[in-house]
């Protein structure tokens, strides 16, 4: 093995080092460690909520997608009066409603469920078994399917046909249903939005502020450099390189890590078998969102601090 | 190159350091800049290579006021001066060359250009040895040189430099002197200021001669015998 003599060694350092030189020491203090910290800190908030948006999303998809264009219309089991109706009745008012949509123009398509159906719908709620006696009660049910962008008023005019056909039928639209749902998760989704542009706002002031100290405490070598015909785009490019280098770090850092909070988080409601939670599949636009996180973040900081120090600079002779 | 018109300075509330200067400095000339101590030399300085504004007067530099300067025409102007500051004002963080290179890199040298004439320039000041080493680790004398250095590199239409020989021994002063002799017959105007008698006596180059905020030119013996000679 060949010794490099010293000296050389020397040298090949400093070219190497030569392209990170830093004309100002930014890059040995303990701001610096505190920058990054909170940085990475704000970015794993930042991944959360991102995921937090997408989920809520998600969530109103798989709420209202079964819901839209659809409607249920039910026939009651028994008369206004109490009296139950028989099987023979009961079968002769489901064939009134379904010739009523088979013709009205609105409808896509009905399915008249079968007893087996509704059972199965409320057995969760009754219990296995008790509905074995045919002769319980059950009300008969239409699921209907809409044409997409029937109107409402098409509905109304239905419901008031199928009424005067079918004394007592209901016909429930999942409107005011699908309704609250999307106000509540719009809300949560705005609540995730607010908490985003709050981690934004933070990173700007901390990296602002963090520049200003550091200016304040090389101000003697700015000078020097301004002295010596530095540009004050010359002298932010300086700050600017070192806040996208901590940037970078701090927040890729912190999506890291906050990824790997989520998997945990989609762990443990897959071992709870939430069924209101969507299946956690991370969607396209969700992917794209977490990768570039630590990029807008960096971003965020080099522009931060490239403001700062013109601001500051403008003021210098 | 430089024009000072009823120039005053002072710090703050303080009273006048420089009260009424006036002279004017052709392209090309070489001057001392010589005084007692506190008489103002540096403050003198620092309004030429634009480190102040006077607080009352007109400076003109390279043809154009001061005071009505904008920041980009500052900028322009500062990369045509070197200075060599009492004090050398180094960057400790940074390698002896890397401090030498600092102006050539400010106005956008390639790399290739940079490592040559530093080097250079570097092994001419004696310092080819110490070009990986942090200046606050070396001695006044080389931390002298090295702030040489850096305010030559450029090749500077101006060079101010402040007591540049106080702590080298006469051989390197003299051997720096002639440096800037050399600098100086290539077009670049000098403003040195030094107690150095004996420095000022062996170059014989006019003296501005600044005592109580007041300047006073004083041409050298060598010329006025170059003068006296050619009138007769
Ligand atoms: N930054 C400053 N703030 C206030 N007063 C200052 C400042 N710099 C210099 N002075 C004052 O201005 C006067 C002249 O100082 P200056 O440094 O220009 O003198 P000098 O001729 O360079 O001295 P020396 O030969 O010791 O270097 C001194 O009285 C000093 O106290
Ligand atoms: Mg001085």
């Amino acid at each position: 093995m060949k010794v490099v003599p010293l000296q050389k060694k020397e040298k090949v350092l400093g070219k190497v080092y030569g392209k990170r030189r830093y004309d100002l020491p930014l890059n040995n203090n303990e701001n610096t460690r505190f920058l990054v910290i909170l940085i990475a800190l704000m970015s794993f908030l930042a991944t959360l909520g991102l995921s937090g948006f997408f989920t809520l999303g998600a969530m109103a998809e798989r709420w209202t997608s079964g819901l839209k264009n659809n409607l249920t219309l039910e026939i009651p089991a028994e008369t206004k009066e109490g009296r139950l109706l028989s099987a023979e009745e009961m079968t002769s008012l489901t064939q009134a409603a379904v010739s009523i949509l088979s013709s009205y123009p609105a409808v896509e398509s009905h399915t008249v469920m079968s007893r087996e159906d509704i059972q199965k719908l409320v057995e969760p709620w009754l219990g296995e078994g008790t509905l074995s006696a045919a002769a319980f009660p059950l009300p008969g049910l239409i699921s209907v399917k809409t044409k997409p962008g029937t109107e409402r008023k098409s509905l109304e005019a239905l419901t008031e046909k199928i009424h005067s056909a079918v004394a007592g039928a209901r016909l429930d639209t999942h409107e005011s249903w699908l309704r609250d749902v999307l106000r509540f998760t719009g809300a949560l989704q705005f609540a995730a939005t607010l908490l985003l542009a709050t981690i934004a706002l933070t990173t700007i002031i901390a990296v602002a502020g963090a520049v200003n100290a550091r200016l304040s405490v090389h101000r003697a070598d700015v000078e020097l450099l301004h002295l010596m015909g530095a540009t004050d785009r010359y002298i932010s490019r300086q700050f600017q390189r070192h806040a996208l280098l901590l940037g970078l770090a701090g927040s890729a850092a912190g999506v890291a890590a906050g990824s790997l909070g989520l998997l945990a988080i989609g762990w443990m409601t897959g071992e709870m078998d939430v069924n209101l939670l969507p299946q956690h599949r991370l969607s396209l636009p969700q992917i794209i969102s977490t990768a570039t996180t630590p990029l807008i973040i960096a971003l965020l900081a080099v522009m931060a601090a490239r403001q700062t120090v013109l601001q500051a600079l403008a003021k210098m002779p | 190159m430089i024009r000072f018109e009823h120039v005053g300075l002072r710090y703050g509330i303080g009273p006048e350091v420089l009260s009424d200067i006036n002279f004017t400095l052709a392209p090309g000339s070489f001057h001392f800049l010589t005084g007692p101590s506190g008489a103002g030399k540096t403050s003198l300085m620092n309004l030429m290579y634009l480190g102040r504004l006077p607080t009352r007067g007109l400076v003109t530099m390279f043809g154009q006021n001061i005071n009505k300067m904008k920041r980009e025409d500052m900028v322009a102007i500062r990369q045509r001066i070197g200075v060599v500051f009492q004090d050398f004002r180094l960057l400790n963080h940074m390698s002896t060359f890397d401090n030498v290179a600092l102006p050539l890199r400010i106005v956008g040298k390639p790399e290739k250009e940079i490592q040559s004439n530093v080097s250079e320039l570097l092994e001419w000041v004696g310092l080819g040895e110490h070009m990986n080493v942090l200046p606050n680790t070396m001695s006044g004398g080389q931390q002298q040189r090295i702030a040489i250095a850096r305010a030559v590199v450029t090749r500077p239409r101006l060079l101010l430099a402040d007591e540049p020989t106080g702590n080298l021994d006469d051989e390197i002063g003299e051997r720096l002197l002639s440096l800037f002799e050399q600098l100086n017959r290539m077009g670049t105007t000098l403003v040195i200021a030094t107690h150095n008698q004996m420095l000022m006596d062996k170059f014989p180059h006019p003296r501005l001669i600044l005592s109580k905020g007041i300047l006073t030119i004083e041409e050298s013996k060598f010329n006025l015998r170059k003068k006296l000679e050619g009138l007769f």
